[in-house]
């Protein structure tokens, strides 16, 4: 697959047939579970472009300032003295335990059977508990429409059988999606041949994501200790502050 | 790996504003202002007599601004019934929209109880508006039998209410600086310190000094169960064995803006421990740094609580920037415990010497 990041496109919709059968004829009791959506990004092939973070908030119109999708980016200085660039592409996990969900006082964010964890924006008070709750600033309210924001692997899209944006825009194509319920999907074969190498954020949460890393370093997992550049950078809605 | 610089972080703003605080001061103020009018009110304690009904003042302004607070701090506030159509019992926050209600309507109902009689002597003395009087005093029996289970439904309530405020922030994991069990008792000690305070001035604005020895008293005992409370959190936020603390104290070290926070904490309430402990009849400086310190606390913990990264390492900036929406978060509470102070010391002479009456009863 390294060769050919296309695969995983190609793998997705080599799903579809299963998945619009199981659109079909939701009512057969005896069918196969259906797909799991989960993520890999192999931060080896990541180059820190940004085009997934402005892919995503063009394709899912995210207010200014705010995003669904971001590729945090590290100046490392190893022991050695070498210099080099770390990146941590992050987004929501769609964890398999999430802490978002049993927080909402509404009931208004839930899990769906696919895997995905979705807002429903006619029932959201805007209240933030899940903002709070969640231990990966994957949510925010976007006061635009006064709701929870977040990504949600591109659901209108998967839906209609497309990859989620930031995944068809990677240019490094270091966004593989698909099914892990199926285990000739690209993301289950890619994830078997790299068992016990890869990486999830923040393991210790115990929320079980589903966004799984290939080429992390432990110390970029979560909190990092180190100095922040972005605090002396522009920050829109901040300037001049 | 030896240093790290994140030359591209994200941070994210800090989505419980200033209005939380302020619900968070106001509403533990009124539960603590309310427990303060039973000695006075419920167990006729000849010295807490205006004490207890300036509390019960206290309790009534604080406890009705503080739901405009959390509305306020709701991004589509006009959906609040949804609280009640689909409630969410797994989640604290979804208890609190009953255990609100309950509280204040008690309170409503004890407050109206314990002053019927009041309003009855207003009416038969002529007082204008005298109909008025006459209407609210409902007959204007002094029933302690009704009073007490009023202040019995007010006090569930507002036990519960101290319980959810603080459970609902102690829950998050993801917040270090909330996820600790001393946190619910943090808010309530302190929250009680803010209710002396607060009686204390509403005392001083009503020119009743002699009260002062007697919440002078009361306020050197919370503060230094606040002090306890207060070096027992931070301690354990810092050294405690979990990942939250390892989380709390990287975030915190050598920032010189956390050890100035904490420092000023700590002055606070070890400079209104001292006020109410050697000048006991004084009643505005303890009064005001008590009400400094309830809400110092709130503040640190709510925003500063947000501004620790759960991921990377660019914290989000807390402190008090007087954007529009945190003036109009002070102004707008403040304005409107004005605006009840006023309504209700009009309507209610709250230190009428035909209180007398019904108190010796
Ligand atoms: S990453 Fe955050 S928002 Fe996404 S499912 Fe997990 S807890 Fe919820
Ligand atoms: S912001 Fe919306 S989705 Fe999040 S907890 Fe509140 S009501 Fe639920």
């Amino acid at each position: 697959m390294s060769a050919h990041p296309d695969l995983s496109r190609r793998a997705f919709f080599m799903t579809l047939p299963a998945v619009t059968a199981g659109l079909a004829v939701p009512a057969m009791a005896a069918e196969p579970a259906g797909p799991h959506w989960a993520m890999l990004v192999d931060t080896r092939r990541c180059i820190a472009c940004q085009a997934c973070t402005i892919g995503c908030a063009m394709e899912n119109a995210s207010p200014e300032g705010r995003f669904r999708t971001v590729v945090a980016t590290y100046a490392v200085t190893t022991e050695t003295g070498q210099a080099g660039l770390a990146v941590v592409p992050r987004l929501c996990n769609h964890c398999e335990q999430p802490p978002c969900i049993p927080v909402c006082p509404v009931g208004a964010t839930f899990k769906r059977k696919d895997g995905i964890v979705v807002v429903d924006g006619e029932r959201c008070v805007g209240c933030a508990y899940c903002v709070q709750a969640c231990p990966y600033d994957a949510r925010f309210i976007n006061h635009r429409t006064g709701k929870a924001d977040k990504c949600t692997f591109c659901s209108h899209r998967v839906e209609a059988g497309l990859l989620p944006a930031c995944v068809e825009t990677c240019v490094g194509g270091a966004r593989i999606f698909g099914d892990i319920n199926n285990p000739d999907s690209e993301i289950s074969r890619q994830l078997k041949a790299a068992e016990g190498k890869t990486r999830v954020l923040k393991p210790e949460a115990g929320t079980k994501p589903r966004v799984y890393y290939i080429g992390l370093e432990e110390q970029l997992s979560g909190r990092v200790d180190g100095a922040s550049a972005a605090n002396m950078m522009w920050q829109p809605g901040h300037q001049g502050a | 790996m030896n240093t790290t610089v994140e030359v591209l972080g994200f941070a994210s703003e800090l989505s419980w504003q200033l209005w939380a605080v302020q619900y968070f001061f106001l509403i533990g103020i009124s539960t603590a202002a309310f427990f303060l009018s039973l000695p006075g009110m419920v167990w006729r304690l000849p010295q807490w007599r205006g004490v207890s009904r300036r509390a019960l003042l206290v309790a009534l302004v604080c406890g009705l601004t503080a739901p405009v607070a959390l509305l306020a701090d709701l991004h589509q506030p006009g959906r609040f019934l949804n609280f009640y159509l689909h409630s969410n019992f797994g989640s604290w926050m979804a208890w609190g929209a009953y255990f609100i209600p309950l509280y204040l309507l008690g309170l409503l109902l004890y407050a109206w109880l314990s002053l019927r009689p009041l309003m009855a002597a207003l009416a038969e003395r002529g007082e204008r508006p005298a109909a008025f009087y006459r209407t609210l005093a409902y007959g204007g029996h002094d029933n302690i039998g009704a009073i007490r289970a009023a202040a019995i439904v007010a006090a569930l309530g507002a036990v519960l209410v101290l319980l959810y405020t603080g459970m609902e922030t102690m829950v998050v994991r993801a917040r270090p600086l909330w996820h600790t069990p001393l946190l619910p008792v943090l808010l309530a000690v302190t929250a009680f310190a803010g209710g002396l305070g607060m009686t204390g001035l509403f005392e001083a604005l009503a020119g009743k000094t002699r009260s002062a020895p007697l919440l002078n008293r009361w306020q050197e005992l919370s503060q230094w169960a606040s002090l306890a409370t207060l070096s027992a959190w931070t301690v354990l936020v810092l050294t405690g064995s979990s990942a939250a603390a390892n989380e709390t104290l990287g975030a915190m070290r050598g920032s010189s803006g956390w050890l100035l926070t904490i420092a000023a904490l700590f002055a606070t309430t070890v400079l209104a421990l001292w006020l109410s402990r050697t000048r006991r009849d004084a009643l505005i400086a303890p009064a005001l740094l008590a009400l400094l310190g309830a809400w110092l606390v709130r503040w640190v913990i709510f925003l500063g609580g947000q501004s620790i990264p759960k991921l990377g390492a660019t914290s989000h900036a807390y402190f008090l920037s007087l954007t529009a929406d945190n003036l109009l978060s002070i102004m707008g509470t403040a304005g409107l415990c004005l605006a009840l102070y006023i309504a209700l010391t009009s309507l209610v002479p709250w230190d009428d010497p035909a209180e007398a009456r019904g108190d010796q009863s």
